[in-house]
């Protein structure tokens, strides 16, 4: 029982990291119709930021709040100006075909331009851990799930409480009724991607001491992301919460009770059978798009 | 009669270079009168709406409003001068409350007066006032009509432009709709209406354009134009007897 839930309070802690680049994924496509093949290495470049504010001597907490700046720079305002807006207006695929040109090109520039190994990256949180009856728990853990659920809850708060996030909300549900009313869509559409890169860099925060940061290091993430928002619902910022828990929680179930070997292909199949028995996703709703 | 408020000046506008809607047309809106514009589909009488409403860039023309070229001014702009447009279809925010729907539609105004403007439409629609905190999505059609009009009334308009607002609706609920626009157009605000249930929009309009082709074709007192034979001949497409 102990190694039960140990096994779900760490899948909930890495699925929720999963879980922010989700949400990344849908809130781009509700507002913008934007998929983002290159969510992966939105979560890897922040890291090597990360790393290099450090490495300029900014201790951890200024070189993510830096990284988060230059990552609404470069992947906000920079993603949106040089590759969006160009495109957007000849359809879905051109972009599809762009941001996997951007995620091949991102990972080739690190990896020839700077380095291919795996770089430490530390932890924001204490090692160790505690226990409670038989039941260890990380201090990883948990402050990954303090900090993730902070950031998703703070992002509802504003989605749900303000002008602003309800007229993103707005943006994202019908962009040509937001126009009749004066609702400034351009400047919205472009919180969404600012947003997209925080949730981005903080992903990169809580993932990257795990994972080690390396030039591909986006790779896992970015899928499981993407199959994440696509199992919650592609168009709802609660189905990619759903989607990234579900697929962090099987993936240690299945690694612990089945086999390790399995553990990477639990997204793929958690994936295949929603988009077979529910395509529109497992809180998602079905939507329709004039050709 | 009436002054112009709204003016086309040999307005050629269209989706594409390729496809051009509006083929010079010249028309205008009488202040404090609804007029409507009617015709077969694809004469251009959403068009019309669409660029007026900066949502479509002539190229070429003049379209004003009260004297002043208003060409491809955005939407916010003419907000701010006193247009509002309730386009064709459901153009609710379905997943957020009835307060937020509306509190949008004031997104322009200074926040101060937002909770006084609420009231006032709420004031005139008792309706919405009952389901102010659900979800707009669960109003019925004739709720969810009644919402839009009223978001769009929160600036106080000069100028309201409806495009099709008995789409959906019941006849009751459209004679409800008609006396709406009616009271509205009696308490001195321009309505503009592209309607397909013409004989019923006929008997609240003041005026009626013809449109074909992306040409104003004929252009009537509605009462006249309601107990013409021709009518129906007229709005399938068959062509105008009198050109205005």
């Amino acid at each position: 029982m102990g190694d039960l839930i140990q096994l779900i309070v760490s899948g909930i802690a890495t699925g929720a990291i999963y879980a922010l680049a989700a949400l990344g994924f849908t809130l781009l496509w509700q507002a913008a119709g934007v998929i983002n093949f290159s969510q992966g290495e939105f979560v890897m470049l922040p890291a090597f930021a990360i790393l290099l504010f450090i490495a300029l001597g900014a201790p951890l907490w200024l070189a993510f709040l830096l990284a988060c700046v230059a990552a609404m720079l470069v992947l906000g305002i920079g993603f949106k100006w040089v590759i969006v807006d160009p495109l957007i207006r000849h359809g879905v695929i051109p972009l599809v075909i762009a941001t996997l040109g951007l995620s091949i090109g991102l990972k080739s520039t690190l990896k020839a331009g700077y380095s291919a190994e795996a770089h430490p990256f530390p932890s924001p949180f204490p090692g160790g851990q505690f226990s409670i009856a038989d039941v260890n728990i990380s201090y990883a853990d948990i402050g990954t799930l303090v900090v993730a659920g902070f950031v998703v809850i703070s992002l509802q708060l504003f989605l749900n409480r303000t002008v602003t996030g309800r007229a993103m909300q707005a943006v994202a549900q019908n962009t040509d009724a937001a126009k009749v009313l004066g609702i400034d869509v351009k400047r919205m559409v472009l919180y969404t991607f600012l947003i997209n890169a925080v949730l981005a860099a903080v992903a990169a925060l809580l993932v990257t001491p795990t994972y080690l940061a390396k030039f591909d290091m986006g790779d896992a993430i970015g899928q499981k992301a993407f199959f994440a928002a696509i199992i919650g619902g592609f168009n709802q910022t609660r189905g990619a919460l759903l989607g990234g828990v579900l697929i962090g929680v099987l993936e240690n179930l299945v690694g612990f009770y089945v086999s390790p070997a399995y553990k990477e292909g639990v997204a793929l199949i958690l994936f295949l059978v929603v988009i077979v028995f529910r395509p529109e996703g497992l809180l998602g709703r079905a939507e329709e798009r004039k050709v | 009669m009436a002054d112009k408020i709204i003016e086309f000046d040999k307005v050629i506008a269209g989706y594409s270079p390729s496809l051009t809607i509006l083929n010079e047309t010249t028309l205008d809106a009488r202040r404090g009168e609804i007029t409507l514009l009617i015709g077969p589909n694809g004469a251009g009488k959403s068009t019309v709406l669409k660029t007026l409403f900066g949502m479509l860039v002539p190229r070429s023309g003049e379209v004003r409003f009260e004297g002043k070229r208003i060409n491809g001014k955005p939407p916010r702009a003419l907000l701010a001068d006193g247009i509002a447009f309730v386009p064709q279809g459901r153009n609710l925010f379905g997943s957020l409350s009835v307060r937020h729907n509306l509190e949008l539609g004031g997104i322009t105004l200074p926040r101060g007066e937002l909770p006084a403007r609420i009231e006032e439409v709420l004031a005139r629609f008792p309706r919405i006032r009952e389901r102010i905190d659900n979800q707009a999505s669960t109003m019925s059609g004739g709720e969810q009509k009644q919402l839009e009009v009223g978001r769009a009334l929160l600036l106080r308009p000069r100028v309201l432009l409806i495009d099709e607002p008995s789409i959906g609706l019941s006849p009751k609920l459209v004679q409800e709709v008609m006396t709406l626009l009616r009271g509205l157009a009696d308490a001195g605000t321009t309505v503009l209406m592209v309607e397909q249930n013409v004989r019923t929009a006929l008997k609240y309009s003041n005026r009626a354009l013809v449109l074909e082709m992306g040409r104003l074709a004929l252009d009537r007192p509605a009462s006249e134009l309601l107990h013409d034979p021709d009518l129906n001949r007229l709005f399938l497409g068959g062509h105008a007897r009198t050109a205005a």
